[in-house]
């Protein structure tokens, strides 16, 4: 891994000379802003993991290396999906290497572990990963949150199933954990809140091999509608299988974006993913992340997915918060009310703040997996605007 | 439930070709196991990489029933490499430091596997004649499936007969009891182990590009596949032939009917299964009559 | 002895809060491998499944300290208490099989245990894990920070150091040599297999039950990972590399295998590939893992 350059400029020098003389935010401009980011880079979310470090970087090579005109230094950890990993290295980034900032997280477990070590610290932290709690119980005035919770793709699936097909009996399968139990969860309730009817759910172990015998299950169910979660190898074997046991095309599915994630799932699955609806805050064809699907794409990578985005949103989210705080994110009151006054533009659409709770308000999106050009493709075909976690409410 | 007799068929044929797929992937470590006393914790690596080459061979457009050959022969060939170094010198050691090599080799080959292929899930482009279902009563059941059955049934046969019914199969065994008076009958056993690992090397590679019509390949498989080997190994009773078949049924039919009857706790409920089976039977349900423990 | 408590002293007084906490995870995780290699390196008993015991203890210190607080000697006793159980239970199921059944079986077990860690949500957070835990304390005294936490890890790795050693030197870790290497002679010696091992196991038990009633406290959380097989591949790896058959060994595993995963992975991602070399060059080059090539060295 190459760290950028910390280039030393006349400018640099001066700042550093200024520093012995002026006011304290001449020397922070000096000094480079140096950002922690925990991802995974072994491990099952491997993939995820350097799709979210290759957005992050891309926006800072986008940036010159520099937010607010303030040289950037990006270190990289790798939690290998393991809470205590996760936490031994945030430990690392905030005792050793002095981090200014710390970012990241797919894993909730990693996210959750990670919530008290940043809290006692008292660093500033833009922690991703999408547990309920994290938006909730968990919520801590050090972390604010620029991307969704499960509430907001589960809760939404059950609108939209309700809006399309009021009446419609669904079954709902997932992986048995908790975020398979949160969206599920957030699912049947908002479901039967609207009135609609909820039929078998199944759950399957994470890492399940063969869903031979679930898709049978659910065959002999004939429902009306399936909802479900799966990801990773799990949502690629669940959708092959779905297609060779002749699901496709009987039985409506519905999941929560993850099953369909744009470049994790959908190359692996080709057509088996079809016709697939899912609601999710990110899409390719969502008009907000025109320019980063370009520049994505420019780099080789195809068309962005979940995590690319969300490396790269969370760069904009700390670029904005370093420009609006005059260079010094670290000044975190202050940066955490400029991110409340007013909305970042980013990737996933105009992102406001929940004061609440530091949790971001987002655009939920439909999509459906359409075939452009021969590559299945998730295609807006309606949106949720501005969706907020019901936060410490729930 | 519409028609329960469709149903339980078509379950008892998910179950079986689970099986099927276990004892492909269970018969390469059994007979390493059983003919030559090697743990081979490797044996995840040849898998997925007989995974990797069919699906790339498959997505080259050749024809596709070549895929399999060449995945046998590219784990073959890296059998063979690894039985020149350094898996020889542990053919005599004690198991746990074969268990302690091939799990530290394990890592090294997930790894680079890995960096050359990337960390993406991949999956191979089955042909069109494997791609169709048939019905059973109402229920839909894949013909990759049946053929995966197939596969198991003729390759498990095709094994069996080697060993059991050819001169080379006897030579073998009897290299295994007595090495020594096979030497003096001017057999080289050193190249008889050889062969005996790039076989199972190979049947490795081969359970691979099989069961990525099932499992797809991504960087962890390697692992998974090994597990459920070993299970299927050890359950069955350490490499007899008839064990390994006998394990396979036994635990491809309790993770499936566990995930019918008990979804929720799936699992627990198959290991818990797994664990009474080994405590009454503690050398697995066929154990070989004489064995060094 | 003086010496080591000498050298802590002083790494306790000027070491920063990040070193001293990674120290203390070294120790409890030496502490773990240590009582891993009871069984490994002198039962000749190969188990996949020690993570059981060493997260097992930690998830029970976990529930406990959120019920009744961290107390030390509550946790320290829960922690062994839940690890002679558990050792007591995969004793009696796996001892009476012998090398790859005894493996296959305590990773069953050991996979059994992460289920339910997996799973019950309600008592142990399920996925998610426990977080929010008190801090640690003895009496009235609060053990909070990294300082106290490597204060506690010393001793209690110098007494498991210490029982562990005076056990392999004992009767009965004598006796278990002999059930490794003769297990017939030792039968006809009139010697219950079972009972060497099973005393063995349960003296393992404990030290890791101890050792892992701290590690919630290291990182305030405790999640389904730290009782699931990978970790107990992790324990072996650390145990080859530091040394089968040399107590202190395990702790020099720890720290050489959780110093190349927390320093390397930051430069390169093919820190697994390293850790991979390194474990094979230690199987290749020193089978009996850096405590063996220094004792070679030294004579």
């Amino acid at each position: 891994m190459k760290l950028p350059h910390q280039r030393l400029t006349r400018r640099l020098a001066l700042g550093g000379l200024a520093a012995t003389t002026l006011a304290a935010p001449a020397r922070a401009q000096a000094r480079p802003l140096k950002i922690g980011m925990i991802t995974s880079l072994s491990g099952p979310f491997a993939a995820l993991g350097e799709s979210m470090r290759g957005g992050m970087r891309l926006l800072l090579t986008q940036s010159g290396e520099r937010f607010a005109d303030r040289p950037v230094e990006l270190i990289v950890e790798d939690d290998q999906a393991r809470p205590d990993d996760g936490v031994r290295k945030a430990r690392k980034l905030i005792g050793q290497d002095r981090v200014d900032l710390l970012c990241g997280v797919i894993h909730s477990g990693v996210a959750l572990a990670l919530r008290d070590v940043v809290t006692e610290a008292r660093m500033p932290t833009f922690l991703l990963g999408s547990a309920n709690d994290l938006a909730r119980r968990a919520a801590s005035p050090f972390i604010l949150r620029p991307t969704k919770t499960n509430w907001m793709l589960g809760s939404t699936a059950a609108q939209r199933t309700h809006q399309t097909h009021p009446g419609a009996r669904v079954v709902t399968a997932a992986s048995d954990y908790a975020a398979g139990r949160e969206f599920v969860g957030d699912f049947a309730t908002t479901y039967q809140g609207l009135g609609g009817r909820i039929g078998r759910q199944f759950w399957t172990p994470l890492g399940t091999p063969d869903f031979g015998p679930l898709l049978t299950a659910i065959a002999a169910e004939r429902p009306d509608s399936v909802y479900v979660f799966f990801a990773g190898s799990d949502a690629v074997r669940f959708l092959r299988q779905w297609k060779e046991y002749r699901l496709a095309g009987r039985i409506r599915l519905m999941a929560t974006g993850a099953c369909f994630d744009q470049e994790d799932v959908l190359p692996a699955v080709g057509d088996a993913a079809l016709g697939g609806i899912n609601t999710f805050h990110q899409s390719p064809t969502a008009p907000s992340s025109a320019a980063f699907v370009e520049a994505w794409g420019a780099t080789g990578k195809g068309l962005p997915g979940e995590f690319s985005t969300t490396g790269y949103v969370c760069g904009q989210v700390i670029r904005t918060a370093t420009e609006r705080s005059g260079g010094n994110p670290t000044d975190w009151p202050r940066t955490q009310q400029a991110l409340f006054d007013a909305p970042v533009e980013t990737a996933f659409g105009r992102m406001p703040f929940d004061p609440r709770n530091g949790q971001a308000i987002l655009d939920i999106h439909v999509n459906e997996v359409r075939a452009v050009d021969g590559a299945m493709v998730n295609t807006v075909v309606y949106t949720f605007p501005q969706i907020r976690d019901p936060g410490p409410d729930a | 439930m519409p028609d329960a007799l469709g149903y339980g068929a078509v379950q008892t044929l998910n179950a079986l070709s689970f099986s099927a797929l276990l004892l492909l992937n269970g018969l390469g470590l059994s007979v390493v196991l059983s003919l030559m006393n090697f743990v081979n914790l490797a044996h995840g690596s040849f898998f997925l990489l007989g995974s990797y080459v069919a699906i790339f061979w498959l997505g080259s457009g050749a024809p596709w029933w070549l895929a399999f050959p060449a995945a046998f022969l590219a784990a073959g060939l890296a059998g063979l490499l690894l039985d020149r170094f350094p898996f020889r010198r542990f053919y005599a050691r004690p198991h746990l430091m074969q268990v302690l090599l091939t799990y530290g080799l394990s890592l090294i080959f997930a790894d680079l596997m890995r960096w050359g292929i990337g960390a993406q899930i991949l999956t191979p482009e089955l042909p069109d004649m494997l791609k169709g279902v048939v019905f059973i009563g109402d229920m839909p059941f894949p013909i990759f499936r049946l053929f995966l059955i197939g596969a198991g049934t003729v390759l498990g046969l095709a094994l069996w007969l080697l060993l059991d019914r050819t001169i080379w199969g006897a030579v073998l065994r009897a290299a295994v009891t007595d090495r020594g008076i096979v030497e003096t009958l001017g057999i080289d056993t050193r190249r008889v182990f050889t062969v005996v690992l790039v076989l199972s090397a190979g049947l490795g590679g081969l359970s691979g590009a099989l069961g990525a019509g099932m499992l797809a390949a991504y960087p962890g498989l390697d692992e998974e596949v090994l597990l459920l080997a070993l299970v299927t190994v050890v359950v069955g009773g350490l490499g007899s032939f008839g064990g390994s078949v006998a394990g396979a049924l036994v635990v491809g039919f309790t993770l499936t009917f566990s995930k019918v009857w008990l979804p929720e706790f799936a699992n627990l409920a198959a290991f818990g299964a797994l664990v009474l089976l080994l405590l009454v039977r503690p050398a697995g349900i066929v154990a070989p009559a004489l064995r060094r423990l | 002895m003086i010496r080591v408590i000498a050298a802590a002293a002083v790494v306790a007084l000027f070491a920063d809060d990040y070193l001293l906490r990674f120290l203390a995870e070294i120790l409890l995780f030496g502490v773990a491998v240590m009582s891993l290699d009871i069984l490994i390196g002198f039962g000749g008993l190969m188990s996949l499944g020690h993570a059981a015991l060493f997260g097992g203890a930690a998830y029970a210190a976990a529930i406990v300290a959120r019920q009744w607080g961290g107390d030390l000697v509550l946790m320290l006793g829960t922690g062994m208490a839940t690890g002679l159980v558990l050792a007591a239970v995969m004793g009696v199921v796996v001892l009476r099989s012998g090398q790859l059944f005894l493996l296959i079986m305590t990773l069953l077990l050991a996979q059994m245990l992460w289920e339910v860690a997996f799973h019950w949500r309600d008592v142990t957070g399920g996925a998610d894990g426990l977080r929010g835990l008190p801090a640690l304390s003895l009496g009235p005294w609060a053990l909070s920070g990294a300082r106290a936490l490597f204060l506690v890890a010393v001793p209690l790795a110098v007494v498991a150091f210490l029982v562990a050693r005076s056990f392999i030197a004992a009767p009965i870790g004598r006796a278990l040599v002999g059930t490794r290497e003769e297990p017939i002679r030792m039968t006809a010696l009139g010697y219950s297999l079972f009972a060497v091992r099973f005393r063995a196991m349960m003296v393992a038990g404990a030290m890791a039950g101890a050792a892992g009633a701290l590690l919630p406290f290291v990182n305030q959380y405790v999640g389904p990972q730290s009782v699931h097989w990978t970790l107990s591949a992790t324990l072996v790896i650390m145990l080859v590399i530091g040394g089968i058959g040399s107590l202190w060994g395990g702790f020099i595993g720890s720290a050489v295998y959780l110093g190349i995963q927390t320093y390397l992975s930051a430069y390169t991602d093919r820190w697994q590939l390293l850790v991979g070399l390194v474990f094979v060059l230690t199987v290749l080059l020193l089978p009996n893992g850096v405590a063996g090539g220094v004792r070679r060295w030294r004579s």
